[in-house]
Protein backbone atom coordinates (compact mmCIF):
# COMPACT_ATOMS: atom_id res chain seq x y z
CA UNK A 1 0.00 0.00 0.00
CA UNK A 2 2.89 2.50 0.56
CA UNK A 3 3.79 1.61 -3.44
CA UNK A 4 0.32 2.50 -4.03
CA UNK A 5 0.30 5.64 -1.85
CA UNK A 6 4.12 6.87 -3.63
CA UNK A 7 2.58 6.24 -6.88
CA UNK A 8 -0.31 8.22 -6.06
CA UNK A 9 1.82 11.03 -5.20
CA UNK A 10 4.22 10.48 -8.19
CA UNK A 11 0.73 11.11 -10.37
CA UNK A 12 -0.42 13.94 -8.50
CA UNK A 13 3.24 15.58 -9.39
CA UNK A 14 2.90 15.06 -13.11
CA UNK A 15 -0.54 16.69 -13.20
CA UNK A 16 0.83 19.17 -11.18
CA UNK A 17 3.57 19.57 -13.91
CA UNK A 18 0.81 19.36 -17.18
CA UNK A 19 -1.04 22.77 -15.47
CA UNK A 20 1.99 24.59 -15.34
CA UNK A 21 3.59 23.39 -18.37
CA UNK A 22 0.98 22.76 -20.65
CA UNK A 23 3.48 22.38 -24.06
CA UNK A 24 4.43 19.97 -21.69
CA UNK A 25 1.68 16.93 -23.37
CA UNK A 26 1.73 18.52 -26.42
CA UNK A 27 3.53 15.60 -27.88
CA UNK A 28 1.39 13.07 -25.94
CA UNK A 29 -1.82 14.62 -27.64
CA UNK A 30 -1.10 12.53 -30.42
CA UNK A 31 -0.67 8.91 -28.45
CA UNK A 32 -3.43 9.73 -25.61
CA UNK A 33 -5.27 6.68 -24.16
CA UNK A 34 -2.25 4.51 -25.34
CA UNK A 35 -0.62 2.60 -22.46
CA UNK A 36 3.26 2.66 -21.82
CA UNK A 37 4.43 -0.09 -19.51
CA UNK A 38 7.52 0.65 -17.57
CA UNK A 39 9.13 -2.10 -15.93
CA UNK A 40 12.20 -0.97 -13.74
CA UNK A 41 14.13 -4.07 -13.72
CA UNK A 42 16.24 -3.69 -10.40
CA UNK A 43 13.04 -3.05 -8.60
CA UNK A 44 11.05 -5.82 -9.96
CA UNK A 45 8.01 -3.91 -10.60
CA UNK A 46 5.92 -2.51 -13.77
CA UNK A 47 4.16 0.74 -13.63
CA UNK A 48 1.80 1.83 -16.31
CA UNK A 49 1.42 5.46 -17.64
CA UNK A 50 -1.32 6.71 -20.12
CA UNK A 51 -2.05 10.12 -20.61
CA UNK A 52 -5.72 10.59 -21.06
CA UNK A 53 -5.79 13.89 -23.11
CA UNK A 54 -7.09 15.89 -19.71
CA UNK A 55 -4.34 14.28 -16.63
CA UNK A 56 -1.98 11.41 -16.73
CA UNK A 57 -2.64 8.32 -14.87
CA UNK A 58 0.01 6.35 -13.11
CA UNK A 59 -0.11 2.74 -12.13
CA UNK A 60 1.67 0.48 -10.00
CA UNK A 61 1.44 -3.35 -9.80
CA UNK A 62 0.41 -3.36 -13.76
CA UNK A 63 -0.63 -6.56 -15.28
CA UNK A 64 -2.88 -6.07 -18.30
CA UNK A 65 -2.21 -5.74 -21.91
CA UNK A 66 -0.02 -2.72 -22.93
CA UNK A 67 0.85 -0.93 -26.49
CA UNK A 68 4.19 -0.50 -25.68
CA UNK A 69 6.15 -2.57 -23.12
CA UNK A 70 9.94 -0.84 -21.58
CA UNK A 71 11.81 -2.88 -19.49
CA UNK A 72 15.26 -1.64 -18.21
CA UNK A 73 17.14 -0.72 -15.00
CA UNK A 74 16.37 2.67 -13.11
CA UNK A 75 20.10 4.06 -14.51
CA UNK A 76 19.51 3.17 -18.36
CA UNK A 77 15.74 4.43 -18.30
CA UNK A 78 17.10 8.08 -16.63
CA UNK A 79 19.62 8.24 -19.94
CA UNK A 80 16.26 8.16 -22.05
CA UNK A 81 16.13 11.99 -21.07
CA UNK A 82 17.64 12.31 -24.40
CA UNK A 83 15.28 10.75 -26.70
CA UNK A 84 17.53 9.30 -29.09
CA UNK A 85 19.38 7.35 -27.16
CA UNK A 86 16.45 5.36 -27.10
CA UNK A 87 17.27 3.47 -30.22
CA UNK A 88 20.86 2.69 -28.89
CA UNK A 89 20.17 1.40 -25.79
CA UNK A 90 18.20 -1.19 -27.57
CA UNK A 91 21.23 -2.17 -29.67
CA UNK A 92 22.78 -2.49 -26.44
CA UNK A 93 20.46 -4.73 -25.41
CA UNK A 94 20.50 -2.45 -22.12
CA UNK A 95 16.74 -1.81 -23.03
CA UNK A 96 13.96 -4.44 -23.91
CA UNK A 97 11.22 -2.78 -26.30
CA UNK A 98 8.10 -4.85 -27.33
CA UNK A 99 5.15 -3.01 -28.88
CA UNK A 100 4.75 0.44 -30.53
CA UNK A 101 8.48 2.22 -30.50
CA UNK A 102 6.75 5.46 -31.63
CA UNK A 103 4.93 5.76 -28.19
CA UNK A 104 8.25 5.34 -26.13
CA UNK A 105 9.60 7.81 -28.70
CA UNK A 106 7.18 10.01 -27.90
CA UNK A 107 6.85 9.93 -24.15
CA UNK A 108 10.91 10.62 -24.26
CA UNK A 109 10.41 13.51 -26.12
CA UNK A 110 7.53 14.96 -24.16
CA UNK A 111 9.65 14.31 -21.01
CA UNK A 112 13.06 16.16 -22.13
CA UNK A 113 10.70 18.94 -22.83
CA UNK A 114 9.85 19.00 -19.62
CA UNK A 115 10.47 22.73 -18.54
CA UNK A 116 9.11 23.68 -14.79
CA UNK A 117 9.65 25.37 -12.21
CA UNK A 118 9.94 22.45 -9.75
CA UNK A 119 11.29 24.35 -6.51
CA UNK A 120 8.27 26.49 -6.48
CA UNK A 121 5.68 23.64 -7.55
CA UNK A 122 6.94 21.64 -4.88
CA UNK A 123 7.24 23.70 -2.13
CA UNK A 124 3.17 23.41 -2.39
CA UNK A 125 3.89 19.60 -1.19
CA UNK A 126 6.80 19.87 0.99
CA UNK A 127 7.53 23.19 2.18
CA UNK A 128 10.09 25.61 0.86
CA UNK A 129 13.67 24.47 2.47
CA UNK A 130 12.78 20.87 1.28
CA UNK A 131 12.24 21.73 -2.53
CA UNK A 132 14.73 23.66 -2.90
CA UNK A 133 17.20 21.12 -1.77
CA UNK A 134 15.61 18.37 -3.73
CA UNK A 135 15.81 20.84 -6.52
CA UNK A 136 19.63 21.11 -6.15
CA UNK A 137 19.83 17.42 -6.00
CA UNK A 138 17.84 17.05 -8.93
CA UNK A 139 20.32 19.66 -10.87
CA UNK A 140 23.15 17.72 -9.68
CA UNK A 141 21.57 14.29 -11.27
CA UNK A 142 21.19 16.05 -14.38
CA UNK A 143 24.54 17.45 -14.75
CA UNK A 144 26.23 14.14 -13.68
CA UNK A 145 24.24 11.51 -15.31
CA UNK A 146 27.43 8.97 -15.12
CA UNK A 147 26.57 9.02 -11.07
CA UNK A 148 23.18 9.54 -11.77
CA UNK A 149 21.44 6.22 -10.27
CA UNK A 150 23.01 6.86 -6.82
CA UNK A 151 22.52 10.06 -6.48
CA UNK A 152 18.79 9.43 -7.91
CA UNK A 153 18.17 6.89 -4.98
CA UNK A 154 19.64 9.07 -2.53
CA UNK A 155 17.80 12.05 -3.24
CA UNK A 156 14.51 9.44 -3.21
CA UNK A 157 15.85 7.93 0.12
CA UNK A 158 16.56 11.24 1.84
CA UNK A 159 13.30 12.80 0.53
CA UNK A 160 11.14 9.91 2.03
CA UNK A 161 13.16 9.99 4.91
CA UNK A 162 13.15 13.32 6.14
CA UNK A 163 10.52 14.96 4.53
CA UNK A 164 7.88 12.56 4.08
CA UNK A 165 8.90 9.91 6.56
CA UNK A 166 7.85 7.05 4.79
CA UNK A 167 11.45 4.77 4.37
CA UNK A 168 13.36 4.28 7.24
CA UNK A 169 17.07 3.99 8.56
CA UNK A 170 18.51 0.50 8.93
CA UNK A 171 18.61 1.61 13.07
CA UNK A 172 15.08 2.46 12.67
CA UNK A 173 13.85 -0.94 11.22
CA UNK A 174 16.06 -2.96 13.99
CA UNK A 175 14.33 -0.56 16.79
CA UNK A 176 11.07 -1.12 14.31
CA UNK A 177 11.35 -4.50 14.54
CA UNK A 178 12.15 -5.17 18.14
CA UNK A 179 9.09 -3.31 18.96
CA UNK A 180 6.44 -5.09 16.58
CA UNK A 181 8.19 -8.67 18.20
CA UNK A 182 7.03 -7.25 21.85
CA UNK A 183 3.56 -5.66 20.37
CA UNK A 184 2.81 -9.37 19.45
CA UNK A 185 3.56 -10.89 22.33
CA UNK A 186 1.33 -8.35 23.89
CA UNK A 187 -1.39 -8.83 21.42
CA UNK A 188 -1.30 -12.53 21.62
CA UNK A 189 -1.40 -12.13 25.79
CA UNK A 190 -4.15 -9.38 25.07
CA UNK A 191 -5.90 -12.35 22.94
CA UNK A 192 -5.79 -14.96 25.53
CA UNK A 193 -6.98 -13.07 28.23
CA UNK A 194 -10.34 -11.88 25.94
CA UNK A 195 -10.57 -15.35 24.91
CA UNK A 196 -10.82 -16.77 28.58
CA UNK A 197 -13.04 -13.41 29.42
CA UNK A 198 -15.62 -14.49 27.23
CA UNK A 199 -15.35 -18.38 28.12
CA UNK A 200 -16.41 -17.61 31.19
CA UNK B 1 -25.50 -19.54 0.89
CA UNK B 2 -29.18 -20.86 0.25
CA UNK B 3 -31.01 -17.77 1.45
CA UNK B 4 -33.18 -17.48 -2.16
CA UNK B 5 -35.29 -20.01 -1.01
CA UNK B 6 -36.02 -18.39 2.63
CA UNK B 7 -38.52 -15.47 3.05
CA UNK B 8 -36.06 -13.55 5.43
CA UNK B 9 -32.39 -12.07 5.20
CA UNK B 10 -29.96 -10.45 6.90
CA UNK B 11 -29.71 -6.51 7.96
CA UNK B 12 -26.93 -6.34 9.55
CA UNK B 13 -27.10 -8.69 12.68
CA UNK B 14 -30.54 -7.69 12.40
CA UNK B 15 -33.32 -10.58 10.41
CA UNK B 16 -35.87 -9.05 8.36
CA UNK B 17 -38.20 -9.90 5.30
CA UNK B 18 -36.70 -10.19 2.73
CA UNK B 19 -38.93 -7.86 0.61
CA UNK B 20 -37.98 -5.19 3.47
CA UNK B 21 -33.96 -5.32 2.96
CA UNK B 22 -34.02 -3.03 -0.16
CA UNK B 23 -35.75 -0.31 1.23
CA UNK B 24 -33.96 -0.26 4.91
CA UNK B 25 -30.96 -0.46 2.71
CA UNK B 26 -32.27 2.68 1.03
CA UNK B 27 -33.06 4.38 4.05
CA UNK B 28 -29.31 4.07 5.30
CA UNK B 29 -27.73 5.77 2.16
CA UNK B 30 -30.77 8.46 1.30
CA UNK B 31 -29.36 9.22 5.11
CA UNK B 32 -25.82 9.01 4.44
CA UNK B 33 -25.52 10.46 1.01
CA UNK B 34 -24.72 14.05 1.33
CA UNK B 35 -22.21 13.12 4.36
CA UNK B 36 -21.12 10.27 2.15
CA UNK B 37 -17.40 11.22 0.80
CA UNK B 38 -16.14 13.10 3.90
CA UNK B 39 -17.25 10.28 5.75
CA UNK B 40 -15.48 7.82 3.52
CA UNK B 41 -12.19 9.57 3.90
CA UNK B 42 -12.46 10.14 7.57
CA UNK B 43 -13.48 6.21 8.63
CA UNK B 44 -10.75 4.78 6.25
CA UNK B 45 -7.95 7.81 7.40
CA UNK B 46 -8.11 8.18 3.30
CA UNK B 47 -7.52 4.75 2.58
CA UNK B 48 -10.01 3.66 0.29
CA UNK B 49 -8.94 5.85 -2.13
CA UNK B 50 -5.88 3.22 -2.61
CA UNK B 51 -8.23 0.51 -2.18
CA UNK B 52 -10.30 1.91 -5.42
CA UNK B 53 -6.76 2.30 -7.05
CA UNK B 54 -6.02 -0.60 -7.07
CA UNK B 55 -9.11 -1.48 -8.47
CA UNK B 56 -8.94 0.58 -11.25
CA UNK B 57 -5.41 -0.61 -12.33
CA UNK B 58 -6.60 -4.26 -12.38
CA UNK B 59 -9.63 -3.32 -14.67
CA UNK B 60 -8.51 -3.02 -18.35
CA UNK B 61 -10.19 -0.25 -18.82
CA UNK B 62 -9.79 0.92 -22.42
CA UNK B 63 -10.02 3.39 -24.82
CA UNK B 64 -13.62 2.73 -26.12
CA UNK B 65 -15.43 0.67 -23.76
CA UNK B 66 -18.43 0.38 -22.30
CA UNK B 67 -17.92 0.38 -18.13
CA UNK B 68 -20.51 -0.06 -15.30
CA UNK B 69 -20.39 1.44 -12.35
CA UNK B 70 -22.47 -0.86 -10.35
CA UNK B 71 -23.77 0.22 -6.92
CA UNK B 72 -21.53 3.36 -7.91
CA UNK B 73 -23.13 5.97 -5.72
CA UNK B 74 -20.69 9.16 -5.49
CA UNK B 75 -18.86 7.75 -8.13
CA UNK B 76 -15.38 8.07 -7.25
CA UNK B 77 -14.54 5.52 -10.11
CA UNK B 78 -16.76 6.40 -12.41
CA UNK B 79 -14.53 9.81 -12.83
CA UNK B 80 -11.63 7.73 -13.20
CA UNK B 81 -13.24 5.52 -15.98
CA UNK B 82 -14.52 8.44 -17.77
CA UNK B 83 -11.39 9.10 -18.39
CA UNK B 84 -9.59 5.98 -19.50
CA UNK B 85 -12.77 5.36 -21.83
CA UNK B 86 -12.32 8.48 -23.79
CA UNK B 87 -14.90 10.28 -26.01
CA UNK B 88 -15.49 6.82 -28.12
CA UNK B 89 -16.57 4.63 -24.35
CA UNK B 90 -19.13 5.24 -22.14
CA UNK B 91 -19.64 4.68 -18.31
CA UNK B 92 -22.66 4.72 -16.72
CA UNK B 93 -22.96 5.03 -12.88
CA UNK B 94 -25.80 2.50 -11.86
CA UNK B 95 -27.23 2.85 -8.45
CA UNK B 96 -30.55 1.67 -6.40
CA UNK B 97 -30.76 5.26 -4.54
CA UNK B 98 -31.56 8.39 -6.34
CA UNK B 99 -30.01 10.82 -3.76
CA UNK B 100 -26.54 8.98 -4.12
CA UNK B 101 -26.76 9.22 -7.71
CA UNK B 102 -27.65 12.67 -7.30
CA UNK B 103 -24.69 13.64 -5.15
CA UNK B 104 -22.80 11.37 -7.99
CA UNK B 105 -24.05 13.54 -10.69
CA UNK B 106 -23.56 17.45 -8.95
CA UNK B 107 -19.46 16.27 -7.96
CA UNK B 108 -18.68 14.71 -11.25
CA UNK B 109 -20.08 17.50 -13.26
CA UNK B 110 -18.28 19.47 -11.05
CA UNK B 111 -14.84 17.98 -11.98
CA UNK B 112 -16.36 18.78 -15.78
CA UNK B 113 -16.74 15.35 -16.75
CA UNK B 114 -20.07 15.28 -18.34
CA UNK B 115 -19.65 13.87 -22.02
CA UNK B 116 -19.48 9.83 -21.88
CA UNK B 117 -21.25 9.30 -17.96
CA UNK B 118 -24.64 8.17 -17.86
CA UNK B 119 -26.92 7.87 -14.84
CA UNK B 120 -29.32 5.23 -13.99
CA UNK B 121 -31.37 3.85 -10.98
CA UNK B 122 -31.13 0.11 -11.30
CA UNK B 123 -31.05 -2.73 -9.04
CA UNK B 124 -28.32 -5.21 -9.48
CA UNK B 125 -30.31 -7.75 -9.01
CA UNK B 126 -32.25 -7.22 -12.20
CA UNK B 127 -29.98 -5.17 -14.53
CA UNK B 128 -31.77 -3.41 -17.30
CA UNK B 129 -29.23 -4.30 -20.36
CA UNK B 130 -29.03 -6.43 -22.82
CA UNK B 131 -27.52 -9.60 -23.03
CA UNK B 132 -23.38 -9.51 -24.03
CA UNK B 133 -23.75 -5.69 -23.65
CA UNK B 134 -21.01 -4.57 -21.44
CA UNK B 135 -16.77 -4.61 -20.89
CA UNK B 136 -16.51 -3.98 -17.29
CA UNK B 137 -18.07 -3.89 -14.29
CA UNK B 138 -17.16 -2.67 -11.21
CA UNK B 139 -18.85 -2.84 -7.94
CA UNK B 140 -17.01 -1.26 -4.97
CA UNK B 141 -18.39 -1.54 -1.45
CA UNK B 142 -21.95 -2.30 -3.19
CA UNK B 143 -22.61 -6.04 -2.95
CA UNK B 144 -23.04 -6.37 1.37
CA UNK B 145 -26.19 -4.51 0.76
CA UNK B 146 -27.91 -6.57 -2.66
CA UNK B 147 -30.44 -8.66 -1.15
CA UNK B 148 -30.09 -11.55 -3.59
CA UNK B 149 -26.31 -11.66 -4.26
CA UNK B 150 -26.48 -14.55 -6.10
CA UNK B 151 -29.04 -13.42 -8.89
CA UNK B 152 -27.12 -9.64 -8.99
CA UNK B 153 -23.73 -11.88 -9.72
CA UNK B 154 -25.29 -13.94 -12.59
CA UNK B 155 -27.67 -10.74 -13.37
CA UNK B 156 -24.06 -9.56 -13.88
CA UNK B 157 -22.52 -12.55 -16.00
CA UNK B 158 -25.72 -12.35 -18.40
CA UNK B 159 -24.74 -8.68 -19.39
CA UNK B 160 -20.87 -9.36 -19.60
CA UNK B 161 -19.78 -9.35 -23.28
CA UNK B 162 -17.31 -12.55 -23.57
CA UNK B 163 -14.30 -11.46 -23.01
CA UNK B 164 -15.12 -8.95 -20.23
CA UNK B 165 -14.77 -9.04 -16.75
CA UNK B 166 -16.49 -8.20 -13.11
CA UNK B 167 -14.71 -6.84 -10.24
CA UNK B 168 -15.71 -6.61 -6.84
CA UNK B 169 -14.38 -4.48 -4.26
CA UNK B 170 -15.51 -5.20 -1.04
CA UNK B 171 -14.66 -5.68 3.03
CA UNK B 172 -13.75 -8.98 3.75
CA UNK B 173 -12.14 -10.91 6.42
CA UNK B 174 -8.93 -10.30 7.97
CA UNK B 175 -6.97 -13.05 8.67
CA UNK B 176 -4.60 -11.75 11.61
CA UNK B 177 -6.66 -12.26 14.93
CA UNK B 178 -5.16 -9.14 16.68
CA UNK B 179 -5.95 -7.18 13.30
CA UNK B 180 -9.62 -8.34 13.57
CA UNK B 181 -10.15 -7.27 17.26
CA UNK B 182 -8.65 -4.14 16.44
CA UNK B 183 -10.33 -3.56 13.44
CA UNK B 184 -13.63 -4.97 15.21
CA UNK B 185 -13.33 -2.11 18.12
CA UNK B 186 -13.11 0.07 15.49
CA UNK B 187 -16.09 -0.41 13.53
CA UNK B 188 -18.59 -1.09 16.44
CA UNK B 189 -17.63 1.46 18.90
CA UNK B 190 -15.58 3.98 17.10
CA UNK B 191 -16.95 3.80 13.48
CA UNK B 192 -21.08 4.89 14.91
CA UNK B 193 -19.54 7.79 16.88
CA UNK B 194 -17.61 9.49 14.15
CA UNK B 195 -21.05 8.91 12.07
CA UNK B 196 -22.86 10.39 14.80
CA UNK B 197 -20.53 13.04 15.33
CA UNK B 198 -20.51 14.21 11.27
CA UNK B 199 -23.55 12.54 9.94
CA UNK B 200 -26.00 12.80 12.90
CA UNK B 201 -26.56 9.02 12.50
CA UNK B 202 -24.67 6.84 14.25
CA UNK B 203 -27.49 3.93 13.22
CA UNK B 204 -26.82 4.33 9.53
CA UNK B 205 -22.78 3.42 10.24
CA UNK B 206 -23.86 0.76 12.91
CA UNK B 207 -25.55 -1.14 9.81
CA UNK B 208 -22.25 -0.81 7.68
CA UNK B 209 -20.29 -1.81 10.52
CA UNK B 210 -22.51 -5.02 10.75
CA UNK B 211 -23.35 -5.69 7.09
CA UNK B 212 -19.41 -5.77 6.78
CA UNK B 213 -19.31 -8.88 9.17
CA UNK B 214 -22.45 -11.08 7.52
CA UNK B 215 -20.85 -10.66 4.12
CA UNK B 216 -19.30 -13.55 2.66
CA UNK B 217 -15.87 -13.98 3.00
CA UNK B 218 -13.02 -14.24 0.11
CA UNK B 219 -13.31 -18.35 -0.83
CA UNK B 220 -17.10 -18.34 -0.08
CA UNK B 221 -17.61 -15.23 -2.49
CA UNK B 222 -14.65 -16.81 -5.03
CA UNK B 223 -17.67 -19.93 -4.99
CA UNK B 224 -20.24 -17.88 -5.28
CA UNK B 225 -18.46 -15.92 -8.66
CA UNK B 226 -18.10 -19.47 -10.31
CA UNK B 227 -21.48 -20.87 -9.64
CA UNK B 228 -22.83 -17.30 -11.30
CA UNK B 229 -20.39 -18.95 -14.71
CA UNK B 230 -17.75 -17.03 -13.93
CA UNK B 231 -14.22 -17.70 -15.13
CA UNK B 232 -10.46 -17.78 -13.58
CA UNK B 233 -12.04 -16.32 -10.91
CA UNK B 234 -9.89 -14.98 -7.79
CA UNK B 235 -8.58 -12.59 -5.42
CA UNK B 236 -6.34 -10.10 -3.57
CA UNK B 237 -6.16 -9.22 -0.76
CA UNK B 238 -5.67 -5.58 0.94
CA UNK B 239 -5.04 -4.09 4.16
CA UNK B 240 -4.40 -7.35 5.43
CA UNK B 241 -7.54 -8.78 4.32
CA UNK B 242 -10.02 -6.00 5.80
CA UNK B 243 -10.46 -5.19 1.79
CA UNK B 244 -10.62 -7.86 -1.05
CA UNK B 245 -10.82 -7.51 -4.39
CA UNK B 246 -12.13 -10.60 -6.20
CA UNK B 247 -11.79 -10.62 -10.03
CA UNK B 248 -13.79 -12.91 -12.72
CA UNK B 249 -13.88 -12.91 -16.79
CA UNK B 250 -16.62 -14.08 -18.63
CA UNK B 251 -15.31 -15.79 -22.11
C1 LIG C 1 -21.07 2.06 0.35
S1 LIG C 1 -21.81 2.69 -1.15
C2 LIG C 1 -20.50 2.53 -2.31
C3 LIG C 1 -20.44 3.67 -3.29
C4 LIG C 1 -19.22 3.70 -4.23
N1 LIG C 1 -19.17 2.53 -5.08
C5 LIG C 1 -17.95 3.86 -3.46
O1 LIG C 1 -17.17 2.91 -3.44
O2 LIG C 1 -17.71 4.91 -2.88
C6 LIG C 1 -22.96 1.42 -1.57
C7 LIG C 1 -23.95 1.80 -2.66
O3 LIG C 1 -24.67 0.65 -3.05
C8 LIG C 1 -25.97 1.04 -3.42
N2 LIG C 1 -26.85 -0.13 -3.46
C9 LIG C 1 -27.33 -0.83 -2.40
N3 LIG C 1 -28.10 -1.86 -2.82
C10 LIG C 1 -28.10 -1.84 -4.19
C11 LIG C 1 -28.71 -2.64 -5.20
N4 LIG C 1 -29.47 -3.69 -4.88
N5 LIG C 1 -28.49 -2.33 -6.48
C12 LIG C 1 -27.71 -1.25 -6.81
N6 LIG C 1 -27.11 -0.47 -5.90
C13 LIG C 1 -27.30 -0.74 -4.59
C14 LIG C 1 -26.30 2.09 -2.38
O4 LIG C 1 -27.36 2.93 -2.79
C15 LIG C 1 -24.98 2.83 -2.23
O5 LIG C 1 -24.89 3.94 -3.06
Amino acid sequence: MIKTLLVAAAERVLNGALNLDPHFAAPLKKVQHKVLAIEIRDWQQTFALTYTGQSFMLFNNFQEQSDCHISASIATLSELKEPSQLTRLIRQEKLDLEGDLHLAQTYSQSFSNLDIDWAEHLSEYLGDAGAQQLVQQIKHVITRTKKADSILSNTTQELCQDELKVTIHPLEMTQFKAHTRELKQHAAQLEQRINQLLAR
Amino acid sequence: MKESQQNTTDFGYKTVARDEKASMVADVFHSVAAKYDIMNDLMSFGIHRLWKRQAIACSGVRKGHRVLDLAGGTGDLTAKFSQLVGDTGQVILGDINDSMLKVGRDKLRDLGLVNNIEYVQMNAEALPFPDNSIDVITIAFGLRNVTDKDAALKSMYRILKPGGRLLILEFSKTDSEALSKIYDFYSFNLLPSMGKLVANDSESYRYLAESIRMHPDQETLKDMMENAGFEQANYQNMTGGIVALHRGFKY
